[in-house]
């Protein structure tokens, strides 16, 4: 059989003719490229796995507790009801990848997406330990069940199974804390049923798609490769074939040939299978894989590196790349409100949150020598402290407020409670309706909240009659 | 599938293969074509689950009936909270909230609640201030248990100058732990002997 199968542009490489798998071996590459990549995605699966180990004030650094409803972000937390910033926050991010993929293509699917990070830097390496290079997996796939076949693949498939349950792990612990993780190991699935099947349905999941869907997922499902048509222009830098110094192919000592050889090695190490000198095209996902490969054989004929690159299709042509476009002002715009909403509005998000209400029942009542309201202050305590409330309140100039609650409000961390504040103000000389501003201070953290309210009473002429 | 994305408009595209007719669907919009491809098998195999689910789903709630609908399942939990609502009202009489104002756990429950709503008119002892005061042996509206529970959860029948009802904001539960909480500075005998400015609302 042939070493790999010949891409074209009619068929995805990675579906048979029958609508089967066809299952990518890529070749061994080694390169700037791949080096840099590898360093990045162990960074990037170190902070995936250390997030919720890094306690920032008192919780984990990502700490989405689902249960409570607090979401803890990198020392801010935020209550169900802020959550309405994390539309800016998300619609930020997704068009901060809008413009970077207007620079500079699929980046983030070849150097940070986590199917490509646990994919080409965990799977495959441990696949190829066990099974070898590109040639010796595809012989093994080919070959009889031999016992060592068998062996080879239960190693294998063992050792997948418990990085995807380890990946699945992780995840769980961003809900739910480490500590709280390691309590739920070590009981009897059945306490904790629901947190069992999540995980076993997530191991399931990551298993099936590093163990066998692979590249499908971004071939087929996943919706931002879909979009490339639309963010992409003639000034992206994707990686690319330098055509006019390629072709014509031919060997290295034939006449008038380019500087391509032919050698195939660029088709060899895709890990989608397709040939980058037919263009960009949907499978690529720019991993750079094809620039190494070819750079290596650059490097060995003593020809220039770069037949493969990332270029623009201008640069390609000999014109320069531009830099600032329409949609790169536009997507820059977009990108700036988003981030720029929701970290303004972080800022102000504090561990405390309050809200007035009038007390059902009467809006006023009157005594002898008093006219009375009644409020109820709803405070959330969102941090990991007991907090001790004071009030202040302020009226008019001329107007009195005989506060009838001695306020001496505690919470504890995350507690949420309802107090009952009732006013007075002397029957004689009320005048009307006036504004209440009151401002609730807490201890130890020492954050404010104001409030505006109005003191109601009686139209004041009728208290004027007998 | 592949080939009828903007990009293969590009100066790349004269190095394709030929394409021969037969790879092609015959329709053409706006000069787009699309290739005569099959679909992959994982794919189909989404589709085939989805009609046995389908038929699994059909038969076990609209067919066999398996499967309670969401109208009995909401039934049915109208009907658990209603009886927890009457378990916890139904049985309220002078003699059931003495023993609450005997169990600890009640009136620590009751204290809490008193500490929240009531402190802030009938002072941090129960001395009263605003309210009246309710450690002492003068009632307005019955010294027996069930007219301070009638005025906790109705609100007094004074309504321009008394009490607002509780029962809406903090529920049945909450307001017998906090009578419980008031009875347990009484006793039976004690309360019998104080007076009342007006008859009791309530045996």
């Amino acid at each position: 059989m042939a070493a790999f199968k010949k891409p074209d542009l009619e068929t995805v490489t990675t579906i048979n003719r029958d609508g089967s798998h066809f299952i990518v071996h890529p070749a061994d590459v080694k390169g700037r490229f791949t080096m840099w990549r590898r360093w990045m995605a162990l960074v990037l699966i170190l902070v995936y796995a250390l997030l919720p180990w890094i306690p920032v004030n008192g919780y984990p650094a990502v700490f989405l507790d689902v249960i409570n409803r607090r979401f803890h972000l990198f020392g801010y937390t935020l209550g169900a009801q802020d959550l309405w910033l994390l539309f800016f926050l998300v619609s930020g991010l997704a068009f901060l990848l809008f413009f970077i993929t207007a620079f500079l293509g699929r980046v983030w699917c070849g150097w940070a997406c986590p199917q490509t990070v646990f994919l080409e830097h965990v799977f495959r390496r441990v696949e190829r330990c066990i099974d070898g290079d590109a040639t010796a997996r595809r012989r093994l796939d080919k070959a009889a069940w031999t016992p060592e076949k068998i062996f080879r693949r239960l190693l294998k498939h063992g050792i997948f199974v418990l990085l995807a349950a380890a990946i699945a792990h992780v995840f769980l612990s961003y809900f739910i804390s480490i500590p709280e993780l390691w309590q739920w190991m070590q009981h009897s699935p059945l306490e904790h049923w629901s947190a069992f099947v999540f995980v076993f349905v997530i191991t399931g999941i990551l298993y099936f798609n590093f163990a066998w869907f692979r590249e499908q997922l971004c071939i087929v499902i996943c919706p931002y490769g879909r979009m490339q048509s639309a963010l992409l222009d003639e000034h992206t830098r994707n990686i690319a074939y330098d055509e006019k110094r390629g072709e014509p192919r031919g060997p290295v000592s034939a006449e008038g040939a380019g500087d391509c050889i032919d050698c195939d090695r660029c088709v060899q190490v895709c890990p989608t299978g397709i040939d980058i000198r037919q263009g960009i095209q949907l499978e690529c996902v720019a991993c750079a894989n094809c620039i190494d490969a070819c750079d290596r054989i650059m490097d060995k004929l003593n020809r220039p590196r770069g037949l493969i690159r990332y270029a623009s299709d201008e640069e390609l042509e000999g014109r320069p790349m531009r830099w600032v476009r329409p949609r790169t002002i536009l997507y820059a715009v977009l990108l700036l409100v988003g981030l720029g909403v929701a970290f303004g509005a972080l800022q102000k998000v504090q561990p405390l949150s309050a809200n007035v209400t009038r007390m059902s029942g009467a809006p006023f009542f009157m005594t002898a020598d008093s006219i009375r309201n009644q409020f109820q202050i709803r405070i959330s305590n969102k941090s990991n402290e007991v907090q001790r409330i004071t009030l202040d309140a302020r009226v008019p100039e001329g107007n009195i407020i005989e506060k009838a609650t001695v306020v001496d409000w505690q919470l504890d961390p995350m507690e949420e409670r309802i107090f009952t504040w009732v006013i007075n103000t002397p029957r004689a000389g009320f005048a009307g309706n006036f504004p209440v501003e009151i401002r609730l201070e807490s201890q130890p953290g020492g954050w404010t909240i104001e409030r505006a309210m109005s003191f109601v009473g009686p139209d004041p002429k009728l208290l004027q009659q007998p | 599938m592949k080939g009828n994305h903007a990009m293969s408009d590009n100066n790349h595209s004269d190095k394709r293969p030929p394409v021969d007719d037969e790879t092609m669907r015959p329709h053409v919009y706006d000069g787009i074509q699309e290739y005569d491809n099959r679909m992959p098998n994982w794919w189909l195999w989404t589709f085939y689950i989805t009609i046995i689910f389908s038929a699994v789903y059909w038969f076990t709630f609209f067919d066999a009936g398996i499967m309670p609908t969401d109208e009995e399942r909401m039934a049915a939990f109208k009907n658990e909270l209603e009886e927890k609502r009457l378990a916890a009202a139904g049985d309220i009489n002078a003699e059931t909230l003495w023993e609450m104002s005997g169990n600890p756990g009640f009136v620590s429950a009751g204290e809490k609640v008193y500490r929240d709503y009531c402190m802030a008119c009938h002072g941090a002892n129960m001395e009263g201030g605003i309210g009246q005061s309710l450690v002492d042996d003068q009632w307005v509206w019955g010294n027996t248990p069930m007219s301070i529970y009638e005025v906790v959860a109705n609100g007094s029948p004074n309504r321009m100058a008394g009490m607002q009802a509780w029962m809406n904001d903090i529920g049945p539960q909450r307001v017998s732990q906090v009578v419980a909480y008031i009875l347990s500075h009484h006793t039976p005998e004690s309360l019998a002997n104080a007076s009342s400015e007006n008859p009791p609302i309530a045996e």
